[in-house]
């Protein structure tokens, strides 16, 4: 009876397995349409709400959506920095003391019915979500009721905006770095009853090129159709094509199954994963590839960058410049690039990452004020600390381990770096009444031992990287560092309260185009606060609990400026080299994203050959990197 | 009468005190969180924004407005309890304004499907495995089963898993890497045995570790039993062993397989967060962990409400038809 028993259930189990697997074809996307059709990419998030596709609610799904959906004015290309017209034809164009701003728009738009959008289309999106306080997406109502009067319409294809006070970067408001007022279809919304922030909209109009016609009930994935008419899409008229029939959005959720995804042929782009799954991908996909197709492989040009922060109220020491000027100089960031990060990614000394068009704006013209610069050791020895030749360094590393740069140095690794220089960073930290123990280990002025609090979240792959990097090098040089791996949120209390000596945070100064101001003007030292109070409710970024007047001096200055005039980039400038000489924070390097696609099926994404759009496809303005795409067939 | 009033009652109502008392204390913890939801959300509406810090001031009004935290914690505990009872959980606010009865309903039936059925399958087969074994110790295919299982049971839960996702979608590509079905609900077979396929290798991985446990649950009360008088006298008195085991044996062994099945029940609805996040499968534990990071405290409420309603709920039927599974349970 046992060996019956025995047997059946081992029958069971052979045959439940069997009998589903011929069931079901061992394939895991969730539709069944052909390749050469369908684009299947990868979904930054798993959505909470399907299927509302109200995106100017509180909790609506930007990414993804924005850019296969929605339109805005201008789009910024966060690769390049250029200007590209969206549904405006025209640049800003603001009276002398911006109080007025005049867009002319595009002709021969059409939404995805077939009616036309013309300026009563912009009219009617801005005055609805001025006047709707539940419509909270990216805080346009709030921005919108601080600073519009009113808007009207001049002509069919031209709308005016009349400002309540002067402010020359109103237009920022529709123009993309991650996205832009998203117009609503007049003709739509218009007809909508009640609360405009409960209004499901399950069945959209868009001027995009992609209408959504299925999605799964538990936000994984969400398909998306061509609109009938492409060539009156915004996109469809830049690109001059007509993008995949239909683009698949898929959330497989970590880096492993990503690249498990990719070498299944189920997926042709990733949005970033760590590097040991990009190179599990280049493994198992012989067709895929990132930005390089050889090393340093991944995008390097998103516009953020990387920092050692300092609380200057969380260990006395740190307030103290010179100190904070040891730290950086005990860093090696040769070492820091190649052995922690891989060597792909750009270095930057200045909170600006060295793109093509940033660089020409900072890097390039405040190359020989770097070189220049000096800081006193004490006793009256000037010392320049910059080195010039850290990419020359990390170039001639990369071609010891036998790659070939696709470049020159700077345009690969970005410009120089602080010399690692420990006798320096000594004679510093002497100067300011630290002492070295019998083992060479640092000890405070008042004799106790020097130990510093490094804070890092490890979901953060690169920037817990760098703090790996820096813990072990301070050691080095004796400092006791004691380096904290936390969880997101208690990472991000700490930052917000100041309980913490070092994190890991990064931030730009600098918009795409060149701009310093909608970055830095949260630091202003008005909006300090002290350490145990919550920075955000006084509505600034007070995380480095900073109170220089000087810095609000040149916030104020940069403030009435035109943003892309030389003027602007002069004072942002003269900022950059007040920060750098007082070493608020210490920046390491730029953002940089494995996104890579397989081309397998599909051809004509962004690559560092031709790289005629941002591949940031999750951005708003990341919709031209899908429209030029061809299928491989 | 005498059964209802000095049984059935007084547990009736220790179940309600539970509830009260677990949700209460659900309520309270989240609101001590330094995690806040408004300031989340702001986050999360301008995190590549550069917004001026006024306009983010009255966003943040407009948004502690539109979440009702603007009044005391008292008002908020007494809204709450009045729109429990209407039984409205309120809307997440991650999600707004969508109710959280929608967001739970969506991925409650898959928690249940999946861990109903593992649980279910697991019982059965450890039961009956664990129970054979103990019976028949020195038979090879015992020896076999028990150092299988003393192999695996002590694997992390979160390495089985993982090591099956690499064997069946990497190595041998032949279960899918995400979702819990193909396409969208509907009564077809093709979305049936789709479920059942998405499914097959989240319920497996839960199955083996689950299985093992109570493989040697199972095996230990087996074991005892079979050394006791009676069954010692049945096997004297040639009753068939298949005959001893199955209505002595195993039977004499359920009250405690009993009472860890109904508990094993009853925590179902806090969801399987790691098979969620290994095998991307739906369910309710994801949405509770992603409800947690975020502060959104009205789904964190709605499923840790299930999940206490749950647990009492299971003790409470535990506690009720004990006397009926064994005689020997008497009242008081």
């Amino acid at each position: 009876m046992v060996r019956k028993l025995v047997l059946l259930l081992s029958l069971v189990l052979l045959a439940v397995p069997t009998f589903i697997g011929v069931a079901q074809e061992p394939q895991g996307l969730p539709v069944d349409l052909p390749r050469e059709d369908l684009f299947v990419f990868d979904q930054i998030f798993r959505y909470g709400t399907v299927g509302n596709y109200n995106v100017w609610r509180t909790g609506g799904n930007t990414p993804h959506h924005h850019a296969l959906m929605l339109e805005t004015l201008w789009y910024r290309d966060q690769e390049s920095g250029e200007f590209i017209y969206g549904l405006a034809t025209s640049d800003p164009m603001y009276n002398d003391d911006f109080t007025q701003l005049n867009v002319d728009l595009r002709e021969g738009v059409l939404w995805s019915d077939g009616v036309e959008f013309t300026a009563d289309d912009v009219v009617f999106t801005v005055e609805t979500i001025k006047a709707t306080p539940e419509l909270t997406q990216s805080g346009w109502n709030a921005s919108l009721n601080q600073f519009l009067e009113s808007v009207e319409k001049t002509g069919d294809y031209s709308v005016q905006f009349n400002l309540s006070q002067s402010n020359p970067r109103f237009h920022n408001l529709f123009e993309t770095r991650w996205n832009g007022i998203y117009m609503m279809p007049k003709h739509i919304v218009e007809a909508v009853e009640g609360d405009l922030g409960a209004w499901e909209w399950t069945d959209p109009v868009v001027l995009g090129n992609y209408i959504p016609i299925d999605a799964d009930p538990n936000g994984f994935w969400e398909l998306f159709e061509r609109r009938a008419d492409p060539e009156n899409s915004v996109a469809g008229i830049i690109t001059g094509n007509a993008g995949p029939k239909y683009a698949l959005s898929i959330f497989y959720g970590d880096s492993s199954r990503k690249a498990i995804a990719m070498s299944r042929g189920e997926l042709d782009v990733y949005f970033d994963v760590d590097i040991e799954s990009f190179e599990t991908t280049l493994d198992t996909t012989p067709t895929a590839r990132s930005w390089y197709t050889d090393f340093p492989w991944a995008y390097p040009n998103e516009v953020s960058t990387r920092q050692l922060a300092f609380n200057l109220e969380g260990d006395p020491l740190l307030a103290n410049a010179d100190v904070r000027w040891a730290l950086a100089l005990s860093l090696n960031m040769v070492e820091m690039q190649t052995e922690y990060i891989g060597g792909v990614a750009k270095i930057t000394a200045i909170p600006v990452p060295p793109t093509a068009s940033l660089s020409k704006i900072y890097h390039e013209p405040m190359e020989e004020w770097f070189v220049n610069l000096q800081i006193d050791l004490g006793d009256g020895e000037m010392y320049n600390p910059y080195d010039p030749t850290v990419s020359e360094q990390i170039a001639a590393w990369a071609e010891d381990q036998g790659f070939t740069v696709p470049g020159t140095p700077t345009e690969v690794f970005g410009y120089g770096w602080w010399k690692f220089d420990p006798e320096a960073a000594e004679k510093l930290l002497l100067k300011a009444g630290l002492t070295r123990d019998g083992s060479g280990n640092w000890l405070t002025p008042e004799g106790e031992p020097w130990v510093l609090d490094l804070q890092s979240p490890p979901d953060e792959n690169d920037a817990f990287r760098v703090a790996n990097a820096a813990s072990d090098m301070w050691s080095d040089f004796g400092i006791d560092v004691s380096l904290s791996g936390l969880e997101r949120n208690v990472w991000d209390q700490n930052r917000f309260v100041g309980q913490y000596e070092i994190a890991t945070p990064w931030t730009t100064f600098a918009l795409a185009s060149g701009d310093f101001w909608p970055e830095v003007q949260s630091r202003h030292p008005k909006y300090y606060a002290p350490v145990g109070e919550d920075y955000r409710p006084l509505g600034g970024n007070s995380e480095l609990r900073i109170q220089d007047p000087a810095v609000g001096d040149f916030i104020d200055a940069m403030a009435g400026l035109d943003p892309v005039s030389e003027e602007n980039f002069e004072v942002n400038r003269d900022f950059l080299k007040y920060w750098t000489e007082n070493m608020y924070f210490i920046t390491t390097i730029a953002f940089k994203k494995f996104v890579t696609w397989d081309e397998k099926y599909w051809t004509g994404f962004p690559t560092a050959e031709n790289p005629n759009y941002m591949p940031l496809y999750w951005f708003q303005g990341g919709k031209f990197a899908f429209q030029n795409l061809t299928p491989v067939s | 009468m005498t059964l209802l009033r000095t049984y059935i009652l007084p547990r009736i109502l220790q179940w309600v005190f539970v509830i009260f008392v677990g949700v209460s204390i659900t309520f309270l913890i989240p609101r001590l969180s330094p995690v806040n939801p408004v300031e989340n959300m702001i986050g999360r509406l301008t995190s590549f924004q550069s917004m001026d810090p006024e306009a983010s001031n009255r966003m943040r009004e407009t948004l502690t407005d539109l979440y009702g935290l603007d009044g005391s914690m008292l008002d908020q505990y007494i809204s709450f309890w009045g729109r429990l009872l209407r039984g409205d959980l309120g809307p997440s606010f991650q999600n707004f304004p969508r109710p959280v009865n929608d967001i739970i309903g969506d991925g409650i039936w898959w928690t249940v499907g999946l861990l109903g059925t593992a649980t279910l399958v697991s019982w059965v087969l450890g039961i009956l495995l664990g129970s054979l074994a103990g019976y028949f110790p020195n038979s090879l295919w015992a020896q076999f089963l028990e150092k299988t299982v003393i192999t695996i049971y002590p694997i992390p839960y979160y390495i089985v898993a993982f090591v099956m996702l690499m064997l069946f979608t990497f190595y041998i590509p032949a279960f899918p890497l995400v979702g819990g079905a193909r396409g969208t609900p509907a009564l077809t077979w093709d979305y049936i045995s789709s479920v059942l396929y998405f499914g097959f290798l989240p319920a497996m991985s839960i199955i083996l570790g689950s299985t093992a446990f109570r493989f040697i649950m199972a095996k230990a009360l087996t074991s005892t039993e079979a050394s006791s008088d009676y069954v010692r006298y049945a096997e004297l008195a040639a009753v068939p062993q298949r005959k001893i085991l199955l209505y002595y044996v195993i039977r004499n062994t359920m009250l405690p397989q009993v009472t860890d099945l109904a508990l094993s029940l009853g925590t179902i609805f806090g969801g399987a967060l790691i098979t969620e996040i290994v095998f991307g499968y739906p369910g309710v534990g994801y949405v509770l962990f992603n409800a947690i990071n975020s502060a959104d405290y009205n789904i964190i409420m709605g499923i840790t409400l299930l999940s206490i309603v749950g647990i009492a709920t299971a003790s409470l039927l535990v506690d009720m038809i004990y006397p009926f599974l064994d005689p020997r349970v008497r009242l008081r």
